[in-house]
């Protein structure tokens, strides 16, 4: 892997793609995304009566000449995208190999590309993590800077808040609202909740769930006392076929719990692999479920 | 429920307390880094254990493992359950077959009834329940051995039949004993109306006896008495009626010589145990009489007689002895003996005036007095009317020769072994038939009033007893002594077995009609089984002779119910629904079984 986290060939994948959001946000600076106020672009919005002072170049002469009467034409604003990327960073990421931790930054700086590349404007964060909030990117050329931000060597087991407290801490805070692009492996029985908590904000939540092998297919046999790497807890259990079972069960409820809530607050929520390429994630899902165009 | 050995209950506590303790062993496990402990199941199967000491938690394998141990605990105790029923897991049915159980005061009969529980019994057995049945006649015998297949019990219980006899149910009884008395869990069931002869010596081992009373009522009246005395006045015909009911009842009374009614009358109400008697001039010439009553009682076959005034039909015997069992048997099989014993003659029996009560008297090795009977029979010591003269003793004679006789035939003494004989000289009319190296050996005499056998030697002091020809020789000897060669006409009781010198094959026809083939044993043949009263013809070598058969048995005429028994030196009260306490343990196995089969598959899956 290069410095740049993505393989030139993924870059040339990624160029042309741009995020498709189900909502409109507000941006803060003019940028290439519609807006739901009122502005200049060729975005036809709506007619008015014309009032004193209007610009004259958006009067409707065709109008005026048939009806007699001066009408306005509005059109829509264009403005930034605020694109928060969300890169859990709890104990439980640094599990499989690759780490999801690892495939969660390569898919992260794949995605805030993209953003990058479409003018939005990107603010990264890590979760569980407590870092100075890292200012908000735009332009392709910021690409660097957040790969650098990416690939700080992080302690992973010094994390101190849970994943679903890192969210709720994101959600009180003054951001702006936007695209949420979260890239955990949902290991947290708290994390709909947050999710919920996200959409009551006004985010369009993007969830990526990668989970490793050790999570869909643990290898694990005999008298065992599970440590939780995240919350210190222990649970003592027979490995056994029986348990395997349960086990896959609940994660496979666990994994439905979060789907439903990411598609009930109008999100899009994905299961991958951290050893999935960008090519298969572009394919597989950002395309095939019109996360982007 | 109960149990056979409840002691083996408290091994629940310390085994159960020791499986329990095994689950308080705690697992050494392995420590494993996980993401997430919330999606797993908090389910422990601990299997093995290797460190102390943990809290209990619920296991099901403890809970098969202390199901288990209660079901091996409780089948170790032997649960039984009772059960209304007459057989347990081995019986022995004993059924009476003696001629109370004739009675018809049970529909149809009490021996009917009998059969009818017996049946019952065997068709609500158990597959595993073994049965053995007994008929306990005049001759026990087991029709069925012990088995667990009804078809063929039930066979043979069809097979049986009431008889008009006494029945040997304490020989029954003892035979059963021999069968499960060594058996857990065995009974001994009898089926009867507690009418026979009372039973000593009898131990039921290990085996439960259960005593079904068949039979309600006592009422029977029956012929206690037939026979004829010269008096003064002629020969006189006796006929005796007894009341054997607790209630008064009447009877009338037809007496028969030779076959015709000679007689006919009603008889007074006769009270409870009373009896009344009728005589009458008896015709001239009659041999054979009979008398008949009818009444109103529950039991026929004491309701008819037969007397057989053949002076060869029926001999009355003495004998004289301090014990011979050889010699009393031998004198019992010839069906005209009636038998007496003692160890001395009887006052009135010795050499005087006036007729003697008996034909023959017999001195097996005791000193020989002088007796108003017609024939003697003396072994061993001579006496002043013996036809010998007796001057000592000698050991192990040699056997030299034996005459041609008719008491000599068909017996051989060359192969006796004799250890002492004495030593006698032939005197009077004595006439040596039988000769050893030191003298004669058997001497005979007859005269126109009496009749005398000697033998020289004591049978007990011989192997005599032990030959085929000592029961010949007796019955030669008896045929000499009663200066017959055999009758034509024979009166016995029902059931009684005796023997006829008779070699080849004979026909016996029974009262019914029923035609039996009887096969000679040697130079005898031994007649059996006349249960039913009544006149039998029997054929052999071109003659023909009748046999009567009758009951007068006192004890078989009285037919109430005997509701307690005394058996073996306890006393057995009647149980009419008796229990039976099954084993439990072979539920308790399958369950085991099954318990173990199962914790071991949820083992097998959990580990």
């Amino acid at each position: 892997m290069s410095n740049l986290v993505l393989e030139p060939r993924e870059f040339k994948l990624l160029d042309g793609l741009r995020l498709n959001p189900r909502k409109s946000f507000g941006g803060k600076v003019r940028g290439e995304r519609l807006t739901k106020k009122k502005g200049i672009s060729i975005e036809f919005a709506d007619f008015r009566e014309y009032a004193e002072g209007d610009d004259l170049r958006h009067l409707d002469w065709n109008v005026l000449a048939r009806l007699d009467s001066p009408v306005m034409r509005t059109y829509r604003d264009e403005e930034d995208l605020a694109v928060h990327i969300l890169l859990d960073g709890s104990a439980s990421m640094s599990f499989g190999e690759p780490t999801k931790f690892s495939g969660a930054v390569r898919l992260a700086c794949a995605l805030g590309y993209v953003a990058l590349c479409g003018g939005d404007a990107v603010v990264p964060r890590i979760l569980g993590m407590r870092e100075p909030n890292q200012s908000t990117l735009r332009g392709r050329s910021s690409f660097p800077r957040l790969v650098n931000w990416a690939n700080q060597s992080r302690d992973q087991e010094a994390a101190k808040d849970s994943l679903s407290t890192s969210i709720r801490q994101f959600v009180s805070s003054s951001t702006r609202t936007g695209l949420v692009c979260l890239f955990t492996d949902g290991l947290d029985p708290e994390l709909p909740t947050s999710i919920r908590g996200l959409g009551g904000r006004g985010h369009e939540v993007l969830l990526l769930q990668i989970l490793s092998d050790i999570e869909l297919d643990p290898d694990l046999e005999g008298d065992l006392r599970l440590i939780d790497v995240e919350r210190g807890t222990s649970c003592e259990i027979t490995a056994n076929g029986q348990v395997l079972k349960e086990y896959r069960r609940r994660l496979a409820a666990h994994n439905q719990e979060l789907s439903d809530a990411v598609l009930r607050v109008g999100g899009r929520y994905a299961l991958v692999h951290p050893q999935d390429s960008v090519e298969q994630l572009i394919q597989r899902v950002w395309k095939k479920q019109g996360w982007m165009r | 429920m109960t149990f056979q050995f409840p002691s083996a209950l408290f091994a629940i506590l310390p085994i159960g307390g020791f499986i329990v303790f095994l689950y308080l062993l705690k697992m050494r496990r392995r420590d494993v880094r996980v993401p997430a402990s919330f999606l797993w199941p908090n389910q422990v199967e601990e299997i093995r254990a290797n460190a102390l000491i943990q809290k209990l938690r619920p296991n099901i394998l403890l809970f098969l493992q202390l199901l288990a141990l209660l079901a091996i605990v409780g089948a170790v105790a032997r649960p039984q359950t009772a059960q209304k029923g007459l057989a347990g897991e081995v019986t022995v049915l004993v059924i009476d077959t003696s001629a109370s159980m004739s009675a018809t005061d049970v529909k149809p009969n009490r021996f009917e009834e009998a059969k009818r529980l017996a049946r019952e019994a065997i068709q609500s057995a158990k597959a595993t329940d073994r049965i053995a049945i007994i008929e306990a006649g005049p001759t026990p015998r087991v029709i069925s051995p012990l088995s667990n297949d009804p078809a063929r019990q039930l066979a043979a219980l069809n097979q049986t039949h009431a008889t008009d006899a006494e029945g040997q149910v304490g020989e029954a009884l003892r035979l059963a004993s021999a069968l499960v008395a060594s058996l857990d869990g065995a009974r001994i069931v009898l089926l009867s109306d507690g009418n026979f002869e009372p039973v000593s010596n009898f131990s039921r081992g290990k085996a439960a006896l259960v005593y079904r009373c068949i039979g309600n009522l006592d009422d029977n009246m029956a012929i206690n008495a037939l026979g004829t005395s010269e008096t003064p006045a002629g020969r006189q015909l006796f006929c005796g009626i007894k009341n054997h009911g607790s209630t008064p009842n009447s009877a009338t009374l037809n007496l028969y010589a030779d076959g015709k009614l000679i007689d006919s009358v009603k008889a007074p109400v006769i009270g409870p145990n009373g009896q009344w008697g009728r005589t009458i001039p008896a015709p001239a010439g009659a041999k054979v009489f009979e008398a008949k009553i009818d009444c109103s009682d529950y039991l026929k076959s004491d309701n008819y007689a037969v007397d057989v005034t053949d002076p060869t039909a029926s001999l009355r015997v003495l004998l004289i002895t301090k014990g011979n069992l050889f010699l009393e048997r031998a004198l019992a099989l010839d069906p005209r003996v009636t038998l007496d014993k003692a160890m001395e003659v009887p006052v009135g029996e010795r050499s005087g005036t006036g007729a003697g009560s008996y034909d023959v008297v017999v001195f097996d090795n005791m000193p020989e007095q002088p007796v108003k009977a017609r024939g003697v029979l003396t072994f061993g010591l001579a006496g002043p009317e013996s036809p010998v003269t007796a001057s000592g003793a000698s050991n192990r004679p040699k056997f030299l020769s034996a005459e041609r006789s008719s008491l000599m035939e068909n017996v051989d003494l060359a192969s006796v072994y004799i250890d002492r004989q004495t030593v006698v000289k032939p005197k009077g009319l004595g006439e040596t038939l039988a000769q050893t190296s030191v003298g004669p050996l058997v001497v005979a005499s007859k005269d126109a009033s009496k009749r005398q056998i000697f033998v020289a030697f004591a049978p007990l002091e011989s192997d005599f007893p032990l030959q085929v020809g000592f029961p010949i020789f007796v019955a030669n000897a008896l045929d000499f002594l009663s200066g017959s060669g055999g009758t034509s006409t024979l009166s016995v009781r029902t059931g009684q077995t005796f023997s006829l010198p008779i070699t080849t094959t004979a026909h016996l026809t029974t009262p019914n009609g029923d035609q039996i083939e009887l096969k000679p044993n040697g130079s005898n043949l031994v007649v059996r089984d006349l249960n039913l009263v009544g006149a039998y013809k029997l054929s052999a070598e071109g003659k023909s002779r009748t046999i009567y058969a009758s009951l007068k048995s006192d004890r078989a005429s009285t037919i109430k119910p005997q509701r307690g028994l005394n058996l073996g030196g306890g006393t057995v009260k009647a149980n009419d629904a008796p229990l039976r306490f099954a084993d439990f343990w072979r539920p308790l196995a399958l369950l085991i079984l099954v318990v173990l089969v199962l914790e071991w598959w949820i083992f097998a899956r959990k580990s």
